[in-house]
């Protein structure tokens, strides 16, 4: 397998009016092509920031990142990103359609095709016939579906998402994961995603990425050896998922 | 439900206070100052509306607010959003655009007559001296007010800076520059009027200024109620537009 993203001895420092934060040190790791990385580790160890020197809307202090072999500076070709915060990500003044096809302008698409990738991706997610409406028409897992629809929608070939379950209920989250679950099934886009939810990333991931420490360095990677297809049901019973959710919450507590 | 409950409660609240006005201006403790009655200023007022003189005047009134207006947007704007889309340009503009907001027009009238005197671009300066500041400084701060997340997004998917401008900072500017227009607006007939009244300048400002050294308090009364009623006619109009325009707040 080739690796599509490589994260090469990563380190970042923040100036702050207390001196330099020194937040990651070092961070080395390869997301090969078509895998689902979680990103887990408490709170404020660096997560986001971590994100955000991939998503290029930052500099590492030191060491560099790679997609597909070359060093990214500012947002890498293929990729889209789902956040947490829906209500902010989406603009309401835009229909959810037109929110959809505002990313693709970059791709200078024909109008027939934009509309065909606007259709296909509402359809994607559940959300066919909604797109005439503003967001705040909508509720917020219905956004979030909405904010996946506009990354499927440009083709990504790397998708990355902060939390993007963290702001919906229990019933909905599990809907949305499945929904990432048939999205990984579907089109195999390399994904990342940073969680607080353990089960969750077990769940989702191929492999998982556990941050830890001031400033923090990877402590270890957990590959899931759990077979797809997964279902919330079985997989959640299922002995092996029970071990390794056990394994990285140790890890992420620092217990191990 | 009732004829009472009917009644939109503004008019209630306007029909007290002129009959408010009426008692106390004929029995009250000011009947026996020169002050007009209430039925006294709105007969005036029904009178000076038969007149053209006070249609020209107002007309005049109303073209050097609307003009001023139009001149301080046209010149706020665009500079607000520039200030607005540079750190720098924002921290070091900003403390001599607040120093020049807090001048109130009526300050440097003199000077104005000297350049000007007392015409009609007279009154028109004034009111976008009296604006334009202000607007400015709104007009960045919506800029700068865009939502970080939505930029961070807006980038992520390489989305360049005019399109950022056009998307997000406008739109988020929308709601303070909506702001901005509907005290300036208002404002603008204000120093209109002061224009007239006290520099001279063409309109009921100045209609207003003859009827007062004239003597004539029930002309001066009536073109209050006049400017009164015209100032609820612009602040309703601009608030009606901005629902229309800035559809995405009040849900
Ligand atoms: N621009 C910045 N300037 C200074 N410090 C920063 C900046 N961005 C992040 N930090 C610091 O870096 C650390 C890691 O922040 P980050 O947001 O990456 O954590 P996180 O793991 O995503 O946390 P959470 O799980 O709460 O979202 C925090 O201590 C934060 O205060
Ligand atoms: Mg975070």
């Amino acid at each position: 397998m080739t690796a599509e993203i490589s994260i090469r001895n990563v380190s970042m420092e923040f100036p702050t009016p207390d001196g330099v934060k020194h937040v990651l040190n070092d961070i080395s790791y390869d997301v090969n092509q078509h895998h689902f990385v979680s990103i887990v580790g408490p709170s404020g160890v660096g997560k986001t920031t971590l994100l955000r020197l991939l998503t290029g809307l930052m500099k590492p202090t030191s060491g560099e990142i790679q997609v597909h072999g070359e060093r990214i500076s500012g947002a890498p070709k293929g990729l889209a990103v789902v956040l947490q915060d829906y209500t902010r990500s989406l603009m309401p003044w835009l229909t959810i359609e037109k929110n959809i096809a505002l990313p693709l302008r970059n791709q200078k698409l024909g109008k027939a095709e934009t509309r065909e990738r606007i259709e296909s991706s509402l359809e994607e997610v559940g959300l066919s016939g909604t797109g005439g409406n503003y967001p705040w028409q909508m509720s917020g897992g219905m956004q979030q579906r909405a904010s996946i629809a506009r990354a499927l929608a440009v083709r990504p070939t790397i998708l990355v998402m902060d939390e993007p379950f963290a702001s919906v209920d229990a019933q909905t989250r599990f809907d949305l994961e499945d929904l990432v679950l048939k999205v990984r099934a579907d089109f195999g886009i390399t994904t990342l995603m940073v969680t607080h939810d353990i089960d969750e990333a077990v769940y989702l991931s191929d492999e998982i990425v556990v941050l830890h420490g001031r400033p923090a360095g990877v402590r270890d990677v957990v590959v899931v050896d759990i077979p797809f297809p997964r279902s919330q049901i079985e997989t959640r019973n299922d002995q092996r998922f029970t071990e390794l959710r056990t394994h990285v919450y140790a890890m992420v507590r620092g217990l191990e | 439900m009732s004829i009472a409950g009917r009644i939109p409660p503004w008019i209630v609240s306007m029909l007290l206070a002129l009959a408010f006005w009426q008692v106390a201006a004929s029995v009250g403790p000011i009947s026996d100052s020169s002050i007009p009655t209430a039925v006294d200023s709105v007969t005036t007022l029904v009178q000076l509306l038969g007149q053209s003189e006070t249609w020209i005047a107002l007309g005049q009134t109303v073209a050097i607010a609307a003009i001023g207006f139009a001149l301080s947007l046209l010149i706020a704007l665009p500079l607000g959003i520039l200030i607005g889309l540079s750190r720098f340009a924002f921290t070091s503009t900003k403390f001599v655009f607040d120093f020049f907001k807090v001048i109130p027009p009526i300050v440097i009238i003199p000077i104005t007559i000297l350049a000007l005197g007392p015409t009609f671009q007279m009154g028109v300066f004034l009111v976008v001296f009296g604006l334009v500041f202000a607007l400015a400084i709104q007009t960045a701060y919506g800029v700068r007010d865009a939502d970080p997340v939505l930029l961070d997004t807006m980038r992520a998917y390489r989305q360049g800076i005019v399109t950022q401008i056009r998307y997000a900072r406008l739109p988020s500017a929308a709601s303070f520059i909506a702001v901005g227009i509907r005290i300036s607006a208002t404002a603008a007939l204000v120093i209109a009027v002061v224009a007239g009244l006290i520099g001279g300048a063409p309109g009921l400002g100045r209609q207003l200024l003859l009827s007062q050294t004239g003597g004539l308090a029930d002309q001066t009364f009536a073109i209050v109620l006049l400017l009164g009623v015209l100032g609820v006619l612009v602040s309703h109009g601009i608030e009606w537009s901005r629902r229309k325009v800035i559809f995405w707040e009040d849900r």
